[in-house]
């Protein structure tokens, strides 16, 4: 009977061996009560699915063990710690918020295993933190930086007025959520756009709804009283509504009016007060007419989930699995070296509806996306306005005076 | 529990807490790490609470301190070890300056206030870019002290957390429990026997200020950074004031057994229910809270005759 059990460990001792060596394990992370990392998390999840239906990667299959973050660095800590010795994963995906992603450096630096990010922002913090190369060279930034969005939506401004003539833009107002996203966008917003005097730049601060605020009548009232002609709130989700409601109610109506939030409420495009919002983003739903790979996500997440994604961070997340299991196979190895070279040669056709490749930032070496897109809500449905090798419509304008 | 035992149990405690580092993986050492850095604050919100004052300024100190060491470092240089010093002196001289303004209050009085108070610190160091970073936060580029070490981070906190057992222990076995207890069941007949009850208060509001402020200055030296969302958390006020609820108030030993059990739960839940287990974590915070008001040393002490064990 002892022999018998013993023989019986020993049988699933190796049979969990073999069975880990056919496995290639990605660790994500994300803040899972938040929109952005529930949907994030699926959609790298969905991605993995995909890829493993496909014969998997160097005849191994895929396997995502997502971790919540809380959005808390201590957590994120603590969640880096576990993938990375308890499941022993070979890479790592996921992120958003600057706060828990400067938690996981310490532990991503310890372990040295690539991270795929597709999130976290703030340069002052995160890429400060990172440290340049070859410090820093396993960590591959997909998200833009805040300068590079700060720039991206400075290009764009200025293209659009050429094509549209009628588009005219002298004065901008920034209304920012007081935290390190509003601050870093309004930072961003007065190097880019004022620095060279071509525009007259004001702004002030508001306490999000998301913590604690919305009460936007200081910040409105200081917007109405500048008249700008581009009019650009950087908050959250929850201020998209308040916001819309308090500026109806002091009928400010500028000829831009312009959200920048990581993610926007589900069912914003249903509201009446979402007709000709102007947004910045990475991907809408309206893309799937022009671009195949988009439109394929699209289809595989609502048939998996019965829901749309609402964030950009979906196709981004599932992006980011595809990037890494290309890599893996270029390598035909996780080991961080070789994989780091090969994912140096990245060129992923997104659904995002840009090729990503990785070029070096102002400190890191590895910088993927920084151009952000210039959208607008349409009949219920973001269209893209700019770039314009990617637009699905021409720019409604100007924003419609409130009845 | 009679007296041997409890003793036994501390020292079974006190055994395992030091020697962890030789047998668990990092990933417990992190998860440790984070339970005692709560734990540590659960027990100096019990200590002040053992006066019958109410704080919720835990946050607005712990992030006193975190700034207080980080600046410290970055701007001036200073030494890891001394910054984290620094922030524990400097959150103390904080606390002692408007403990003059603060502490004729009480009750629900004291208890706004010491949230304002910390709502005022974040703004103001929001509100110092140049100086602080702002909302964006500052960084230490040379990296986290002790090169990152899991071992050694963890005996940095737990030196934090003995720092605050050593000083509850210190209130309770000398004359300052006498005087917080006379303090919070009647101040008349406190003061007509003669307790200068501001004075013990003061003491009191300024050393659990002090160890706050250290644990801050131990968590920005831990992650190398601090932004103002990250170190003046309401995390850092309400997280504590749980723990010292379900383990039992106006004692060492019940912080620490709530930040065990519910940092034990929050971190197994997680695991299980990746989706949405804050919900079923806070739905058992007010569960045990409406059933077991005062906490699960009343459980542990309970006597045949009904005397519910606390401190007097």
């Amino acid at each position: 009977m002892k022999r018998g059990m013993f023989a019986l460990a020993v049988l699933a001792l190796f049979v969990g061996s073999a069975y880990a060596q056919g496995t290639i394990k990605i660790g994500g992370i994300w803040t899972l009560a938040d929109i952005t990392g529930k949907q994030g998390s699926a959609a790298a999840q969905l991605a993995v699915d995909e890829i493993n239906a496909a014969g998997g990667v160097l005849g191994k299959k895929l396997e995502l063990i997502v971790v919540d973050d809380e959005g808390k660095a201590d957590k994120a800590a603590a969640a880096v710690e576990k993938l990375a010795t308890v499941d022993k994963v070979d890479v790592f995906v996921g992120g958003m918020a600057s706060g828990a992603e400067l938690g996981k450096i310490p532990a991503f630096k310890k372990y040295n295993k690539v991270v795929m990010a597709t999130g976290a922002a703030g340069s002052a913090t995160v890429e400060k933190a990172l440290g340049p190369s070859p410090e820093s060279d396993f960590y591959f930034h997909l998200h833009p930086w805040d300068y590079n969005q700060g720039a991206s939506y400075a290009e764009g401004w200025n293209a659009i007025q050429q094509k549209y003539p009628n588009i005219q833009i002298k004065k901008i107002f920034l209304a920012y959520e007081e935290g390190a996203f509003g601050k870093s966008s309004w930072d961003a917003t007065k190097v880019l756009f004022g620095g060279d005097k071509r525009y007259t730049i004001d702004g002030a601060s508001f306490k999000s709804a998301l913590l604690g605020g919305g009460d936007y009548t200081a910040v409105l009232e200081a917007a109405k009283a500048f008249k700008p002609d581009l009019f650009i709130w950087a908050g959250y989700d929850a201020d998209a509504l308040p916001l819309l409601e308090q500026s109806k109610a002091m009928k400010f109506s500028p000829g831009i009016y312009l959200g920048a939030p990581p993610g926007w409420p589900i069912d914003f495009g249903a509201s009446k007060l979402s007709p000709n919002v102007m947004l910045y983003g990475m991907w809408s739903t309206a893309m799937n007419n022009n671009n195949p790979s988009s439109a394929k996500f699209f289809k595989n997440y609502v048939a998996k989930y019965k829901e749309e994604p609402a964030t950009y961070f979906a196709p981004l997340a599932y992006s980011a699995v595809y990037i890494l299991a290309d890599g893996i196979k270029a390598a035909g190895t996780t080991e961080t070296t070789a994989l780091v070279k090969a994912l140096e040669a990245t060129k992923y056709a997104s659904p995002l509806g840009e090729t990503i490749t990785f070029k070096p930032s102002n400190i890191i070496k590895h910088q993927g996306i920084t151009r952000q897109k210039i959208l607008q809500w349409q009949n219920g449905e973001q269209q893209v306005i700019w770039p314009f090798e990617a637009a699905t419509a021409a720019p409604v304008y100007p924003f419609p005076a409130w009845k | 529990m009679n007296r041997t035992a409890s003793r036994i149990f501390a020292l079974l405690f006190g055994v395992l807490a030091v020697t962890l580092p030789f047998f668990a993986g990092d990933y417990p050492l992190q998860v440790a790490r984070n339970i005692m850095m709560y734990m540590a604050l659960a027990i100096t919100w019990d200590m002040l609470l053992r006066s019958g004052q109410i704080s919720f300024g835990i946050a607005g100190l712990f992030g006193i301190g975190a700034y207080a060491a980080i600046l410290s470092v970055v701007r001036a240089g200073m030494p890891a070890w001394f910054s984290i010093l620094f922030a524990a002196i400097f959150a103390g001289g904080v606390a002692f300056v408007i403990g003059f303004l603060i502490l004729r209050l009480r009750a629900m009085y004291f208890s706004i206030v010491t949230l304002a108070l910390g709502e005022i610190f974040r703004i103001i160091i929001h509100n110092l870019h140049d100086f602080t970073g702002g909302p964006e936060g500052v960084v230490i580029q040379k990296g986290v002290v002790f090169g990152g070490k899991a071992n050694s981070l963890y005996w940095l906190v737990l030196a934090g957390l003995a720092v605050a057992v050593a000083a509850s222990t210190w209130f309770e076995k000398s004359k300052i429990h006498f005087a917080l207890t006379a303090i919070r069941n009647n101040e008349v007949s406190a003061k007509s026997s003669g307790i200068d009850i501001f004075r013990w208060l003061l003491l009191a509001f300024v050393v659990t200020s002090a160890i706050q402020g250290l644990l801050g200055g131990i968590f920005v030296q831990s992650y190398g950074f601090a932004t103002p969302d990250a170190v003046f958390s309401a995390d850092f006020t309400l997280l504590p004031l749980a723990m010292a609820l379900l383990g039992g108030v106006y004692s060492t030993t019940g912080p620490i057994f709530g930040a065990v059990l519910l940092g034990l739960v929050s971190e197994w839940l997680k695991l299980k229910i990746p989706y949405g287990h804050l919900v079923v974590y806070g739905i058992i915070i007010v569960v045990v809270i409406l059933f077991m008001p005062q906490g699960l040393r009343q459980l542990v002490r309970r006597t045949p005759h009904g005397a519910d064990g606390r401190s007097a």
